[in-house]
């Protein structure tokens, strides 16, 4: 089961549009669910997203104006329960601790969030905390130097491979990680 | 109005049987007058109703019998007194006697050969007409009620086209074809003409349908000519090579049947007239008898022809020979 | 006025005074006695006193009146009235150029109605037209004949031998015909039209041919239409094309021995159809060129008196050809364009309507260079270009922009110099500005997408010099500040975000630019005065939110004086926040992004922290909600923990005011009148003190923490059972959980 983990695009704002090289990777049909972190910003995203697959989930970012996503979101995808929040809310922006608090409340196993525009993926005690960075590469006032990336999740039983997407000048660079469901 | 008793006392009606539905047709009765008329064809029968109304009631109206008569008769106008009648059946409705009130009588002449068809020309008529007669001492009350009638052919057996290679000397050489020789009322004339040789200004090209009627007999012989019909077909000069459509629908054109010779006393025969006029206003023609003959009409009503009788074309049956032969009429108006 | 103008005016009023009666016939619904007066009409057409000038102007005037008869027809047709006979009885005319023109109208009215005597109908008219051997008149005929079936010329390409399962299918196709027929059909008319056209050189005296040779002229697109004509026919590939269109276009102007018609008729071959096919049919092309009548110079104008749409169709052939044989001499592309626009002044065409055939032949020619180059840089340089696009009224100019638009964005073009920019600019002013006739809907879809290229396209707005940079953005700013509330929030914050990556690259420059701290400081104030724009419009939440990540952008550039520029950009956020927010939930996500936007800023001293931290406070209290109220104070004590001040590596961590704040959160939480809510908050506030605690906030003791515990397990049994119950039981678990992982002596 592939599930797309990407967000935080901001076209037209601080993107011209998705990089050609993640566009040629992105094709229709091999992926079951996308979830999305937010700040799509323009419905034409949405419906790209949803040219890849039918199953497409979204959370409001903090730049989805007059676009109805809710502020949170729990997917389930075979053995997992997946939370889903742009993270503009959870203050400091992106400190783990404070994304405890969430995970727990919306009872997930994995936490998916966004808005640091920089890719991170954490087993801590036994949860994982996923954030896919900014797909664009789009501009942000928290760090200097953003590289587009992306996550794709293989979810097996009780595991999830996950994928690291990101593109370094002109090359994605893949890394792969692992992460298992506690027993 | 009765007066010093040479007013006629009694009114007769002629009711023809179904003549609700029974088809009618036109005929020209003065020059542009028609009328319609109930129609019959060869051996049907003529049945009817007769009504005679006395005009005053308590009067009575004495008379020398009561007759209806079938009558097909030719009038040539130079002879008025003198017509032929071709067909005459009689009946009697009743002998001498007195009518004292209104009376009815039906009539029936079964199985009427009419052989010929009505016509109405510039010189002769040929009409066939219902008549009674009250026969009366002083004058006869008469009265008569015209029928149509129409006479219907099968299709020919022996239909070739018209071909025919026509010129002037150095000057216009052409050949003509019309697909048939004979054409029903509502055929279409599909035709081609070639230009093999063209050393004229030729402004225009119709093509023209004539009538042309011959009546009465010598020394009274008498000829007409009608154009019914004049069909532009070009406009234009061609040059040589061209090669010009003829389509001309007989249908939009008061017509009959070609008449031989009927009952010795006239034709009615039909021409085709190919006239090119050149920027000068010399014609140069070449005239063809065609035969029109009427079909029977298969009734097929609310069914329209389909638009493609509407397209026929004429395709060439032969190729065109250079040869120039035979001479064209040269008429200056 | 000459004996020319009396002839055609004279003519004019015949017509017009027919046309009344027939349009009072149409009224009436009688048919017949409209085509009989059509017919009168067309008798006008009979003349032989006009020049091929006025004659066309004649044919004009009487086309837009048969155009009424036809839509009449058309009219009876699709109310059922099947008329088959009509096409018979039009027959009738006695007269040959009436009788050719209604049968015309009527044959396409079939055609229209039904396509299964298509097939038929278009060989009889072409082969009926043969009556006409006049030239002008013929020539006319036949060009109404070839612009009446422009629309139902069929256009499939099945193969004639092609086997079919279904022979119904086969059986209609055959009757409606296919490409070929329309091939046989065009040639055939073209042949004639050629000949007759040919034929006028050799009339009248030999004194007037130089008059003669200059009507031919004039005369000559209708022949020329044709072929213009054939390349249309969207199934005719390159086997088709060299089979069946080719060799009868070749033999005609062959054989024809007229050194005129072949120049003109060569010329048109080759401008009309794609160079593929000329390629492929090199040798063909070649051996009739031998063949022709010798000496013919090459030529490259069109004569100005014909069909607009015709003149602009064979131009757009033109470009075509000249993009085909010579790519880089875009000077003769422009030369194309300043044709037509030569010939529109000629014409006093100020503006082409917008339904036009000429508009549509005219937004080909607009696009072909686009497609050609693929870049719009090149496009700029023709100077006619621009020129050409204002000749389109709104609509069209709108999509010729957009097509631009949408051709940079695809093909990535960067527009680098100032002046690229503006004339980029001003041909996309239908994109960029309100049109007084076309008021602008914001959720239309079509708009929405429209401005979402627009605002894409201005990351291709780019110089490679910072300074350009800054003036490109300057130009953007002054176009697209014009686009009023619904497009500014597509276009202005691009700008914002592309300036606030400039003034970084400033600083990166820093070495190599003296003066970096006085641009940064210039294009922060550019910055504020475009969200100012903003504000003005009323679009509060986005101001807010711009002016915080400008905050956050000025703090990470270190020039002269910018903690006080961060300082502005966050008071200005406060104050729209303050003044003009009042959507409760609105003033949340606010206060929320405040907080986090003043976490993670630097560059403030304690001087300038201090008093926006504790408006942070302040507003996190004055939420409408209680809920809102606590949560908000939860992030707000973040800001007195890991808030930074400039100077000082080290955390603020300000034990006192994060108490302040957790203490006050949960007495609001505990203010919450809903058991659910507040037990849920409870949860939260714990969670809170627990984190803090290992922070090490040291006033938060396991006391306090276990009281609070206590507490939320006194109170969760008395919640009826709801999903939302379950859900708290579960968070509660969830976080005990984690505490028992950390502080495994607590008692729970």
């Amino acid at each position: 089961m592939l599930v797309l983990v990407i967000g935080d695009f901001h076209i037209p704002f601080r993107a011209s549009g998705l990089p050609a090289q993640f566009k040629k990777l992105l094709v229709p049909g091999k992926i079951q669910h996308i979830i999305c972190t937010g700040n799509l910003c323009t419905k034409e995203t949405l419906d790209y997203l949803r040219s890849l697959a039918g199953d497409v989930h979204v959370v409001r970012g903090d730049f989805d104006e007059g676009l109805n996503y809710p502020d949170q979101k729990v997917v389930t995808v075979g053995q997992f329960r997946i939370g889903l929040c742009h993270g503009h809310q959870i203050v400091p922006w992106g400190d783990v601790e404070s994304l405890g608090s969430l995970q727990r409340q919306l009872d997930v196993d994995v936490l998916i969030t966004g808005h640091t525009h920089h890719f991170e993926s954490l087993n801590r005690d036994g949860k994982l905390f996923l954030n896919p960075g900014t797909a664009t590469g789009a501009w942000t006032g928290l760090k200097t130097e953003v590289h587009p990336s992306f996550a794709l999740l293989d979810i097996q039983s009780t595991t999830i491979v996950i994928y690291i997407y990101q593109l370094i000048g002109d090359e994605v660079k893949v890394e792969r990680e692992e992460f298992r469901k506690p027993a | 109005m009765n007066f010093l008793g040479f007013g006629q006392n009694a009114d007769i009606e002629i009711t023809l049987d179904d003549a609700d539905k029974r088809k009618t047709a036109e005929i020209r009765v003065e020059e542009n007058r028609k009328e319609k008329l109930l129609l019959y064809y060869d051996g049907e029968g003529v049945s009817g109703k007769i009504d005679i109304k006395l005009k005053k009631s308590g009067a009575k109206l004495e008379h020398h019998g009561i007759k209806v008569e079938f009558i097909g008769q030719i009038e040539l106008y130079y002879d008025r007194g003198n017509h032929l009648e071709f067909t005459s059946l009689v009946k009697e409705l009743a002998g001498p006697g007195d009518l004292t009130q209104s009376c009815s009588f039906t009539f029936d002449f079964p199985q009427v050969e009419k052989p010929y068809e009505s016509y109405t020309g510039n010189n002769v008529k040929l009409r066939y007409f219902i008549r009674v007669v009250i026969a009366r001492r002083m004058s006869d009350i008469v009265r008569e009620q015209e029928i149509i009638v129409h006479t219907l052919s099968s299709y020919p057996d022996v239909n070739n086209s018209i071909k025919m290679e026509v010129g002037i000397e150095d000057c216009l050489h052409i050949e003509f074809e019309y697909n048939k020789s004979k054409y029903h009322l509502k055929d279409i004339i599909v035709g081609k003409i070639y230009f093999l040789l063209v050393r004229i200004k030729i402004k225009h090209m119709e093509l023209a349908i004539i009538k042309r009627e011959l009546s009465g007999s010598t020394p009274s012989l008498f000829q007409d000519s009608e154009t019914i019909a004049k069909f532009e077909i070009m406009d234009g000069a061609p040059v040589k090579g061209e090669s010009i459509p003829i389509r001309l629908f007989l249908a939009g054109y008061d017509i009959a049947p070609t008449m031989k010779d009927i009952n010795k006393k006239f034709s009615v025969r039909y021409f085709l007239n190919l006239v090119l006029v050149d920027e000068e206003e010399r014609r140069y023609f070449k005239q063809q008898e065609i035969i029109l003959w009427r079909k029977g009409e298969k009734l097929r009503k609310g069914q329209p022809p389909p638009v493609t009788n509407a397209m026929q074309t004429y395709t060439a049956t032969s190729t065109v020979r250079a040869d120039p032969q035979e001479d064209a009429s040269d008429e200056e108006d | 006025m000459d004996e020319q103008e009396k002839l055609l005016e004279e003519c004019m009023r015949n017509v017009k005074q027919e046309s009344f009666q027939m349009k009072r016939c149409m009224d009436k619904d009688r048919l017949m006695d409209a085509i009989k007066h059509a017919s009168t009409i067309l008798m006008e057409l009979r003349t032989s006193s006009l020049t091929p000038k006025n004659y066309y102007e004649l044919f004009m005037g009487v086309c837009a009146e048969l155009n009424h008869l036809q839509i009449f027809m058309l009219d009876e047709f699709a109310k059922g009235n099947r008329l088959t006979e009509l096409y018979e009885l039009v027959q009738y005319a006695s007269n040959i150029i009436p009788r050719l023109y209604l049968l015309v109208t009527v044959g396409v009215v079939f055609i229209k109605s039904n396509e299964n005597s298509r097939k038929d109908i278009m060989k009889d008219l072409v082969e009926m037209c043969r009556g006409v051997q006049h030239p002008l008149r013929g020539l006319f005929l036949r060009n109404y004949l070839l612009q009446e079936t422009k629309h139902v010329l069929p256009d499939v390409a099945d193969a004639p031998l092609a086997s079919s399962d279904n022979g119904e299918t086969n059986s209609v196709l055959t009757q409606s015909g296919t490409v070929f027929d329309s091939v046989d059909f065009i040639l055939a008319n073209f042949a004639e039209m050629n000949k007759l056209w040919v034929r006028m050189q050799h009339q009248g005296h030999s004194r007037d041919k130089v008059r003669r040779e200059r009507e031919r002229q004039e005369l000559r697109l209708l022949v020329g239409t044709n072929l213009v004509r054939l390349s249309q026919l969207e199934s005719i590939d390159i086997e088709k094309y060299s089979k069946h269109v080719l060799p009868g276009v070749l033999e005609q102007t062959v054989s024809c021995r007229d050194a005129i018609a072949q120049e003109y008729l060569m010329e048109c071959v080759i401008q009309v159809f794609p160079d593929e096919f000329h390629l492929e049919t090199l040798s063909t092309l070649l051996k009739a060129c031998s063949e022709l009548q010798p000496g013919l110079p090459p030529s490259l104008t069109l004569s100005p008196s014909f069909p607009l749409e015709d003149i602009v169709a064979l131009e757009v052939a033109l470009v075509n050809l000249a993009l085909k044989c010579y790519p880089d001499r875009t000077d003769l592309v422009d030369q194309v364009l300043q044709n037509v626009d030569v010939i529109f002044q000629k014409q006093h065409v100020d503006e082409v309507p917008g339904d036009s055939a000429v508009c549509k032949e005219l937004a080909k020619l607009l696009k072909i260079p686009l497609d050609h180059y693929q870049d719009i840089l090149t496009v700029l340089q023709l100077p006619n270009y621009g020129k050409i696009l204002a000749y389109l009224n709104f609509k069209p100019r709108k999509e010729i922009s957009l097509y631009v638009a949408h051709n940079i964005v695809d093909h990535c073009t960067i527009i680098s110099q100032q002046e690229q920019v503006e004339a980029l600019l001003v041909m996309l002013t239908p994109l960029i500005e309100d049109h007084a006739s076309f008021p602008v809907d914001p959720t239309d879809e079509e708009f929405v997408e429209e401005q979402t290229v627009v605002g894409k396209l201005i990351h291709f707005l780019k110089a490679e010099e910072l300074d350009q940079q800054y003036l490109i953005l300057g130009i953007a700013r002054k176009f697209f500040g014009n686009g009023g509330i619904h497009r500014v929030c597509y276009t202005l914050p691009t700008i914002l975000f592309a300036a606030y990556d400039l003034a970084y690259s400033y600083y990166l420059s820093e070495a190599e630019d003296p003066k970096w701290s006085k641009k940064c400081q210039k294009i922060f104030q550019f910055c504020h005065q475009t969200i100012s724009v903003l504000a003005k419009l009323e679009l509060f939440e986005v101001s807010v939110r711009l002016f915080l990540q400008g905050a956050l952008a000025v703090s990470r550039t270190p020039f002269e004086n910018n903690e006080q520029v961060a300082y502005e950009y966050m008071t200005q956020a406060f104050s729209i926040y303050e003044e003009e927010i009042s959507d409760s939930k609105l003033q949340m996500m606010c206060v929320l992004l405040v907080i986090g936007t003043l976490e993670k800023i630097e560059c403030f001293t304690e001087e300038n922290h201090e008093p926006l931290r504790t408006q942070c406070a302040l507003a996190a209290a004055k939420l409408l909600k209680k809920p809102d109220q606590c949560r908000a104070l939860v992030a707000a004590a973040n800001v007195f923990w890991s808030g930074k001040v400039r100077g000082g590596d080290a955390e603020l961590r300000d034990t006192k005011r994060v108490m302040d704040c957790l203490k006050k959160a949960l007495r609001v939480a505990s203010q919450c009148m809903d058991n659910l809510v507040k037990i849920q908050l409870y949860v939260e506030v714990v969670d809170a003190y627990s984190l803090f605690q290992l922070r090490g906030v040291d006033q938060v003791t396991d006391e306090t923490i276990v009281q609070m515990l206590q507490k939320i397990q006194e109170e969760l049994p008395t919640l009826d059972v709801s999903d939302e119950s379950v859900h708290i039981n579960k968070y509660f678990q969830n976080s005990l959980d984690q505490l028992k992982k950390t502080k495994p002596e607590l008692p729970f």
